[in-house]
């Protein structure tokens, strides 16, 4: 029952757990406290520390690993250029890459914004990249009934 | 230097006086404003309007864009140079001028009036010349300054529309070349008026405009950017017109790829001020996201014009890229401008100027990302309902811009609360469910397998989902256990209209291609059935069984005395259905079909109006049914032309049904001319008879049977190369008749049976029998007979005469002199044609019969009388 495969999978669900629920935990719970608690400029030091962070993770461990996991599952499971394109299963699937993709064009957008020094617009850029990762695992959660 | 228009910097004290030009661009803008409303409500009432798409479109470019074009560009000549204001008066006239024909050219096509569209068409050129010989004027006046070059693009642009507007002329009386050239005009139509009159007033305003909005200077070298955006994009348009007009594909890619490359050069000093200022309000947002459109645009129709197989794929594609160009691009630059004008011709000092800016930039961020993301969900090739979902988001946002505009022109929003600080979290949360939109629709796109299953199992959970395609209901079958509440959601995924009825329960009602809509039988405990109420679908196999698992069939369903109100949903023939009487004469009063065919007009072109109507007619005497015509006759009109001529036929669906048409006389790929076109809408269908021969012409729509059979033919003759003239030609078109109810249309039952209750020449019974065709004795009498069908052939003979010439299916089986033979019957199979052609030699009646005398005693029977 715990084969090899079940393990790739696993992981993949684990790195996606932890960077959507990072997000979830710093946008729902952190923020509010730091907000509320700390003074503006120790606030802004804390939050841009937080962000790096979470920066450093997603390049090097989140990102490598959902696409490496990804490509294998989707090589095991037979997916091929074409049948990304037939409905059901495939369609589910390219929906799913599109959103991942716009989700790290967001995420991306957000650091930049960040260091540019234009906080409503990596604010707005943060909380687009969250409800686009909701979307992502909307979809991941379709895709075993397909 | 800046465009500064009229506009005082908030630091200057008000101005108490009224100021004339400021009200004559509050006048001019609301005419714009009051467009762009009517496009908003044109594309809402889209199916009460008998054109919707052209209309809209027409709405903004003709109507909202043109005249914002034609105001604002020489009043920033004006600015520009420095030049004498022109006469007040003169520009009054011209934009009253421009109105009354923009309006007439609407009404005109609107109404299919080709006098009214010619005039107001006519009309418009002459304003737009007006207005080019007004720029020019200004441009001579003037010193000429750096900014002397706009102008040159107004001109280039007013020259541009002049073209577009022949073009848009011809295509709408339906006078183009023949072969494609009605593909070849509205490709030159859509980009004369898009990239030129548009794309030129555009890109030459921007130069100044873009600074001006993001409120900093203008960067180095943008006289040299505006001198090769120039050069390129009026090269560009105008090779590629050229060589659309011309037909020359690779030279129309040429001249697009030199406008693109025109595009470029002036993204330069667009970026470089960007860089010097970002966008931060409104307008500027706009403005860019509509300049970014246009990159887009251009980009894809390039790919398209480089890969399309052909010319009418690419035109295909071309109008799917009109919404993004029409919205995302002119759309939205006008919004843009109009957010950035607004305020400066309506704001009264630096006061005023705030409380209008603040009134138009009202829930800017949303209606921004609304638009884009609606303009962007419209372009992508995604399945229904997201287009759908596309065109609300662009409306919302559109409607939104109006309603604000609105309250801004009536000065009731003068008092609004200040600018609230835009909440960027909210932003964000609203830009990801937009954008998650597009992936979560891909990946919904597309049927899944339950909708092909032919028989499911309901238990009641859930709706079960059902879907009309073509002309079946799947699943066909729905099986429950007695006493299960059954909810079925149907879904119309043909592309044509259809119902699904319950007898005496539930009606979904007409479903439009892509509509919805659950039905609630309720609990049920015997079985039901449902079909397609349009005439013919139930009998093609459009039915729905609900099976009650351990229920007898039909026993106990409904009240018996009830069965008899289904007249309403069911197909099958209620009400007595008439007898034929073949003894029985006409009614005094009653005309017959005219059987003379008349020599082909002159000249290669054949242009006509074929409607499909649906109209109750007598086809024998006292029995009258609801026939399916080409044009309220039965057979339609005859066609008539030499080898090589081209026939266009703009084709209307005047009838409830959804109809379509297919001419043998011509080749072409049937995939557009003839498919099915809902009531209301038309199409164009062109095609060059190459051959000669008496061709069919028929409904295409299925089922087939059904529509050819209750009158949906007609004939096209096409003389073969030196025909001899003869002293009478008839055409004679031979069907049958299965006749439905009285006033209904016919059995298509019947049809299928193949039990036909009579044999007609030209749709009624013994017609020529009653009036007989004439000749005299010695005149050579040729007849043209094709056989309509829908099922059965015929063997045509005339009592009494010879035929000594048989043209059968494009080929002379007999000519005169030759061996000395003679025939006695012209075979025809269903859509077959031929002629043939005798001498009457003494006075008298002879009969002409399709000698299978069954069905020559079933009406198909005629005279022919010759008398001195």
């Amino acid at each position: 029952m715990l084969g090899f495969w079940s393990t790739v999978r696993f992981v993949h669900v684990l790195s996606a757990m932890v960077w959507v629920g990072g997000q979830l935990t710093i946008t729902a719970l952190l923020l509010p406290v730091v907000r509320r608690r700390l003074a503006p400029d120790l606030r802004g030091a804390v939050m841009r520390d937080v962000g790096k962070r979470f920066g450093t993770f997603t390049v090097a461990v989140f990102v490598p690993v959902q696409v490496a996991t990804g490509v294998a599952i989707a090589w095991h499971r037979g997916v091929t250029w074409e049948s990304l394109s037939e409905p059901g299963y495939g369609r589910t699937l390219s929906g799913k890459l599109l959103a991942f993709v716009l989700v790290m064009l967001a995420a991306a957008g957000h650091g930049r914004a960040t260091r540019a020094g234009e906080l409503g617009l990596a604010r707005s850029l943060a909380m687009a990249s969250l409800v686009g990762s909701l979307a992502v695992v909307l979809l991941a959660t379709a895709l075993p009934r397909t | 230097m800046t465009l500064t228009l009229e506009r005082r910097p908030p630091e200057e004290p008000a101005a108490e006086r009224p100021r004339p030009r400021a009200s004559w661009h509050v006048r001019a803008n609301a005419v714009v404003v009051g467009y762009l409303a009517l496009t908003v409500v044109a594309v809402l009432a889209h199916d009460a309007l008998p054109v919707p798409r052209w209309l809209a479109v027409h709405l903004l470019m003709l109507g909202a864009v043109t005249n914002a074009i034609v105001t604002w560009s020489e009043h920033f000549s004006v600015a520009l140079l420095r030049a004498p204001t022109p006469s007040r008066r003169r520009s009054a006239v011209r934009l009253v001028a421009l109105n009354a024909s923009v309006l007439g050219v609407l009404a005109g096509v609107t109404t299919s009036h080709v006098p009214t569209i010619t005039v107001a068409a006519s009309a418009l050129l002459v304003v737009v010349l007006d207005h080019v010989v007004n720029l020019v004027r200004i441009a001579r006046k003037a010193l000429q300054g750096r900014f002397a070059r706009t102008v040159r693009f107004y001109v280039a642009a007013g020259l541009a529309l002049v073209v577009g507007i022949t073009l848009g002329g011809h295509l709408a009386v339906d006078s183009v070349p023949p072969g494609d050239g009605h593909l070849r005009f509205h490709a030159g139509h859509v980009h004369a008026n898009l990239l030129g009159w548009v794309g030129l007033s555009v890109l030459g305003t921007l130069f100044t405009l873009w600074p001006t909005v993001l409120r900093t200077r203008m960067v180095e070298g943008i006289e040299r950017a505006a001198r090769a955006c120039l050069l390129l994009t009026v090269g560009g348009l105008a090779t590629l017109l050229a060589a659309l007009l011309l037909g020359h594909r690779a030279l129309a890619v040429a001249g697009l790829g030199l406008y693109a490359l025109g595009v470029a050069a002036a993204l330069d000093p667009f970026v470089r001020t960007w860089r010097q200022r970002a966008p931060h309000d409104a307008a500027s947002w706009t403005l860019a996201a509509g300049t970014g459109w246009l990159l887009v645009g251009v980009v894809a129709d390039l790919l398209a014009l480089a890969t399309s197989p052909s010319l009418g794929r690419y035109l295909d594609r071309l109008d799917a890229l009109v919404p993004l160009l029409a919205v995302g691009f002119v759309g939205q630059v006008l919004l843009g401008a109009l957010t950035y004008l607004l305020p400066v011709v309506l704001g009264r000092g630096p006061t005023g100027f705030r409380s209008v800016s603040a009134v138009l930039g009202r829930a800017w961020p949303a209606r921004l990302v609304l638009l884009n993301a609606g303009v962007a969900v419209v372009a992508l090739p995604l399945p229904d309902p997201l287009p759908r979902l596309g065109w609300a988001m662009v409306l919302a946002s559109a409607g939104g811009f109006v309603v604000l505009a609105l309250l801004a022109l009536t000065g009731r929003a003068r008092s609004a609360p200040s600018d609230r600080a835009a909440n960027p979290a909210l932003a964000g949360v609203a830009l990801g469910l937009v954008v998650a939109l597009v992936p979560v629709g891909i990946a919904l796109s597309g049927s899944d397998d339950e909708g092909t299953e032919t028989q499911v199992v309901a238990d009641g959970s859930r709706p079960v989902e059902v879907t009309l395609v073509g002309l079946d209901v799947r699943p066909a079958v729905v099986e429950v256990p007695a006493g299960t509440r059954l909810r079925l959601r149907v879904t119309n995924d043909a592309v044509t209209r259809h119902d699904l009825a319950f007898a005496d329960g539930p009606t979904t009602g007409l479903l439009a291609a892509g509509e919805s809509r659950v039905l609630d039988l309720g609990t049920v405990e015997t079985d039901l059935q449902a079909w397609c109420t349009l005439p013919g679908h139930r009998a093609a196999g459009m039915t729905l069984d609900v099976r009650v698992a351990g229920a007898g069939s039909h026993a106990g369903h409904g009240d018996p005395a009830a069965q008899g109100s289904d007249a309403a949903v069911t197909d099958t023939p209620a009400g007595d259905v008439p007898t034929i009487d073949f003894g029985a004469t006409p009614a005094p009063g009653w005309r017959p079909y005219d059987a003379t065919l008349r020599p082909a007009p002159g000249g290669t072109e054949h242009r006509l109006v074929v409607r499909a109507q649906e109209k109750v007619l007598e086809v024998a005497p006292g029995v009258r049914q609801r026939m399916w015509t080409f044009n309220g006759t039965v057979p339609g009109p005859t066609l008539r032309g030499k080898v090589g001529d081209v026939f266009t036929v703009t084709f209307v669906n005047e009838g409830t049904l959804g109809h379509g048409i297919d001419f043998h006389a011509g080749s072409l790929a049937p995939d557009r001319p003839m498919r099915t076109i809902d009531p209301g809408e038309r199409l164009t269908y062109q095609f060059r008879a190459d051959y000669a021969g008496a061709w069919l012409y028929h409904c295409s729509t299925m089922p087939m049977l059904h529509h050819i059979g209750n009158g949906m033919f007609g004939a096209v003759v096409i003389d073969p190369p030196d025909l001899p003239a003869v002293d009478h030609e008839y055409v004679l078109v031979q069907s049958e008749l299965y006749l439905g109810p009285a006033g209904q249309p016919g059995d298509l039952a019947k049809m299928q049976a193949g039990a036909r209750d009579a044999v007609v020449f030209n749709g009624y019974v013994g017609q020529y029998a009653h009036r007989p065709l004439t000749a005299r004795p010695g005149e050579r009498v040729r007849f043209w007979v094709v056989d309509a069908g829908p099922s059965d052939g015929t063997s045509f003979h005339v009592v009494g005469a010879q035929f000594d010439t048989v043209y059968k299916e494009g080929a002379y089986l007999l000519r005169p002199g030759a061996g000395r033979g003679g025939a006695q019957s012209l075979d025809l199979s269903p859509a077959q044609g031929g002629f043939v052609e005798a001498v009457f030699r003494e006075p008298g009646h002879y009969p002409f019969v399709d000698h299978a005398m069954r069905d020559a005693e079933a009406g198909a029977r005629g005279l022919v009388e010759v008398s001195p």
